[in-house]
This record gives structure tokens, C-alpha cells and sequence, in this order.
């Protein structure tokens, strides 16, 4: 395991992100979850394809953490573990659809070097989704991308994986506030 | 118009809503706390840029700050990647821009080393609080040149 380089704050909320090394920041937590929860919630596409780009990005940044997790919305919206298994190298030749390959694509489109939409990729996009749910899909990547490398640059990660567990949304987007 | 850079993200992601909003406060809470100066932030932003080799994020200027020529002077150091060896950056400004190189190539790659010089000058929630920030500039760089290249599309 990586050496922690930020402890987290002393007080438990039950709320994963704020009981983590990010609670050191009170300025920025509440938001965080916020952010967290408006994405789960109100993101203009499914949980099941949010779950997607979210495994990719954390499969890129190598986040130990974030591979292992599942969330439940996405799971109930039909992202089973072998779709989970199929977002890897050889995706393109998976039986995923067209639009979750799409989303693959946008992920790995954000993640690249240098970061940047193909003239082909923005093609296939704005025919398979419109331009609000393409912006709604880049704030999600934004919020797991942030969230996922903030975990590794903090430390503490382990550095062999962990097995997959099932987590609610709700650990990261509920729990009461510090101090209420 | 302005060119779609970090700096204007947020009116072109507006269209997904209350996501899009919550993300715009997180991002606009950078500019307004006290853990980190808004200025040395900004030459993070600028560093960023320039490893991106994003000509038109390195041009964008950040309206949430108020121009100065001390920073007109750093900014330029910044851009040309010469901040190392120039004396108008302090130790405490070196340790966050070497931090944020290594933050950019790739967050695993951070040395305790580097994290420890940040944390002597700024405590350990300022380390916290600069980790955020570069996640959330990094990420702003990036979507704001996917919606770049998806509208130079729709544009031709």
C-alpha cells in the first residue's frame, strides 16, 4: 500500500468522501458530494452508461479503489459484471452496444494525450446522442476523473486489486454533514 | 468570440443542467478561499496548459482574477517552463508547480518527496486542497478541448 499522505478528519459522517482525506477541506467537500449526487441523479444519461465511463476512467488512472467498486443504480440499470469485464482493451470487438462503445470512446477521447475528439468519434457521437447528453456524459467524467485521481495523488492506495463489491450511491452522495 | 478554454467551460456545458451547475460552484470555490494564492493557482492552470501544449489554454485569461504585471512577469516564466530558475518564484511556488508537473504526467507518479514540499508550506489540507484543484483544472482543460473539437465539427 502507497503511503497516505493526508489523514482524514477525526469526526464520522458515514459519507465515504467526507470521512475520507477530502474532509480536511471543508470549503470543497460539501460540493463534491453535491457534485456526486447532481451526477447520479440528474446526468442526462443512464446510470448503466455513467457506471461505464466511471470504470474506464478508473481502469486509466488505475484507481484501486474505483475499479473494485459497483454501484447499485448501475447494476439495476442493467450494467451486469460481464459488461463490467468487457470495458477493457478489446472492447470495440465486445458485445456492448454502439452506445456504450461510444461512451468508451468519449472516455478514452477525454483521458488521451493530448486530449481531444477524433473528427470520426465527433461524428458517431452527435449521431447517437444529443449535444446536452455529450456535455452531461463530460461533466461525469470530469466528477470520476477529478474524484479518482485526487484519491491516488492522497495516498494510501492499495497496490494490488481489490475484490468487486456492490456500493450504494448513497455513500458518496448521503450521510449527515460534519458537525450536524 | 472567445476561444472554448478552461476558462469559459462552464456556459458550454450548461446545457446538462444541475450537474453541470453543482460543478461550476466546485470549480468556482477555487478562486475564492484562502488555502492557496488565486495567482500561484492561476500558473498552476498555465503549467497545465502548456504540458498540454494547448495553445489557445495558454492564451485564455482568467477573469476571476484581477491582472497585475507581477503576474504578467510569472506568467510568461510559466509558459516558457522556465519558473525553475527564476528568481521572482519563491521555494513555496517552485514545490506546487514541481507538483503539479508530476500531478499532470500521471497522479501515481507523485514522489513523497514533492507531496512533502508542498505539505512544509502549506499544510497537509492545503496538499488536499491542491490535488483538487489540479484534478479540477486538468479536467477542465480536457473537456473544454473535446467540445472544441465536437464544435469545430458541427461548425464545417
Amino acid at each position: 500500500m502507497s503511503r497516505a499522505r493526508a489523514s482524514p478528519p477525526a469526526a464520522r459522517t458515514g459519507n465515504v468522501i467526507r470521512d475520507s482525506a477530502l474532509g480536511r477541506v471543508p470549503e470543497t467537500v460539501e460540493e463534491i458530494i453535491g457534485l456526486n449526487r447532481h451526477v447520479w441523479a440528474d446526468s442526462l444519461v443512464g446510470p448503466a452508461l455513467l457506471e461505464i465511463l466511471r470504470l474506464r476512467n478508473a481502469r486509466t488512472v488505475n484507481c484501486v479503489y474505483c475499479r473494485a467498486v459497483r454501484y447499485d443504480v448501475a447494476r439495476r440499470d442493467g450494467l451486469t459484471e460481464q459488461k463490467a469485464q468487457m470495458i477493457d482493451d478489446e472492447y470495440r470487438s465486445s458485445a456492448l452496444s454502439e452506445r456504450e462503445k461510444l461512451a468508451i470512446a468519449l472516455a478514452d477521447a477525454y483521458l488521451g494525450f493530448p486530449a481531444g475528439v477524433s473528427r470520426d468519434l465527433a461524428a458517431q457521437l452527435a449521431r447517437e446522442f444529443s449535444p446536452a447528453q455529450i456535455a452531461s456524459m463530460l461533466v461525469a467524467l470530469l466528477a470520476f476523473n477529478f474524484t479518482s485521481r485526487t484519491a491516488v495523488a492522497v495516498g494510501g492506495m492499495p497496490e494490488e486489486p481489490l475484490p468487486v463489491v456492490e456500493v450504494s450511491v448513497a455513500a458518496v452522495t448521503g450521510g449527515s454533514s460534519a458537525g450536524a | 468570440m472567445a476561444a472554448l478554454t478552461s476558462v469559459n467551460l462552464d456556459e458550454h456545458l450548461s446545457k446538462a443542467g444541475l450537474a453541470a451547475r453543482s460543478f461550476a460552484r466546485l470549480c468556482g470555490t477555487l478562486w475564492h478561499q484562502e488555502r492557496l494564492p488565486g495567482d500561484l493557482l492561476e500558473l498552476c492552470r498555465l503549467t497545465l496548459a502548456r504540458l498540454h501544449a494547448d495553445s489557445q489554454e495558454m492564451a485564455a485569461l482568467n477573469t476571476e482574477l484581477p491582472p497585475s504585471p507581477a503576474t504578467a512577469q510569472r506568467r510568461r516564466a510559466v509558459l516558457e517552463g522556465t519558473a525553475g530558475s527564476d528568481p521572482a518564484f519563491s521555494a513555496a511556488d517552485r514545490a506546487v508547480l514541481e507538483f503539479t508537473e508530476l500531478f499532470w504526467m500521471d497522479a501515481q507518479s507523485i514522489d513523497d518527496a514533492a507531496a512533502e514540499a508542498v505539505t512544509a508550506y502549506h499544510g497537509e489540507a492545503g496538499l488536499v486542497f491542491l490535488i483538487e484543484a489540479l484534478g479540477l483544472i486538468d479536467g477542465r482543460i480536457r473537456a473544454a478541448r473535446c467540445l472544441r473539437d465536437i464544435a469545430a465539427l458541427a461548425g464545417s
